[in-house]
């Protein structure tokens, strides 16, 4: 597979795993409690970390995935697993279409166990320094596995399939690009608006966001199919 | 069956929390302190001839004297556990 096509397909699941909403809405919530208690500039050091964190959750996946796909696959996916993949996109696109949200409520809340929410909040309130902000962010993303294993497994197949010299390059710029409405968030709130405005635009455009990531599923895993498998 | 847990009302605690919310919006301090003095007041007033109430009850009762002072700082009170 040439270097292009694996580059359009990490470009394709970077922009999908970035429309996932937990990590954004873990991050909202921290803004919303450190700008609560802590100055402007504390604050704007935890939601780095945060950042820092979820970034540094996703390149470490991609790598232990390429691990596993290295030692396990013979370096590179079979078709079969490949098609695997694809049913996991189209389910995901379902589930997003259709469940991501919880239905009839005026808020961004979506379907997670109560428990897990209610823990993530308890942390995202009692997060004081630097490391607690980057575990909180390592946290967010890894709860979001549900969605991103697939994702994991071609985007780590990609970067198996890439020339060398490019593997850990792609590999960062991957975790780079699902931070990206992170950061966007960032400079929202650096440039004197505040979470709540954010949060008002996030429930404003529920339905477009659960489209747009459920439409990028689907188009991922016909990317895949067509690309890959065929 | 779930246990009932109950709590004492505090008129300041209404107040520290309205505080908090009003910072993270970034309202300034003098108005912030008014809205909280004030709807701490009023809660106080109407929880007076009351015996028992639950939290939504009391949360309600909160963000109705907001949303007249300061829609943000109620649409704030309101959501800021409904975000994921």
């Amino acid at each position: 597979m040439s270097d292009i096509t694996c580059i359009a397909t990490i470009i394709l699941a970077g922009i999908t795993q970035a429309s996932l909403q937990l990590g954004l809405g873990g991050l909202i919530l921290l803004y919303h409690n450190s700008l609560g208690k802590h100055r402007r500039k504390k604050t704007r050091y935890l939601a780095k970390n945060y950042i820092l964190g979820s970034a540094a959750i996703t390149f470490l996946m991609v790598c232990t995935f390429c691990f596993l796909i290295g030692n396990f696959f013979n370096g590179a996916l079979t078709a079969e697993w490949l098609v695997v993949c694809i049913g996991i996109f189209a389910a995901c696109g379902s589930i997003m279409w259709l469940l991501y949200y919880r239905k009839g409520k005026k808020s961004t809340e979506l379907w997670l166990p109560k428990a897990f929410t209610r823990f993530i909040q308890k942390k995202a309130r009692e997060t004081n320094d630097n490391i607690e902000a980057f575990s909180l962010g390592l946290l967010s993303s890894f709860a979001e596995m549900p969605f991103s294993l697939a994702i994991y497994f071609v985007v780590a197949n990609c970067v198996l399939n890439m020339s060398s010299y490019l593997q850990i390059i792609t590999a960062v710029s991957y975790a780079v690009l699902t931070v990206i409405p992170l950061v966007i968030l960032k400079i929202h709130v650096k440039t004197g608006r505040n979470a709540v405005e954010a949060q008002k635009w996030r429930v404003k455009n529920k339905a477009f966001s659960k489209a747009f990531s459920g439409s990028a599923f689907m188009i991922l895993a016909a990317f895949v199919l067509a690309y890959w498998v065929m | 069956m779930k246990k009932k847990i109950t709590y004492e009302y505090s008129s300041s605690g209404v107040k520290q929390s309205i505080l908090r919310n009003a910072k993270s919006i970034g309202l300034p301090e003098g108005w912030a302190k008014q809205i909280a003095t004030r709807v701490a007041k009023d809660t106080d007033e109407w929880i007076a001839d009351k015996e028992i109430v639950t939290e939504s009850d009391l949360r309600r009762q909160i963000i109705k004297e907001l949303k007249e002072l300061s829609p943000d700082l109620a649409y704030a009170y309101q959501n800021h556990d409904k975000i994921i």
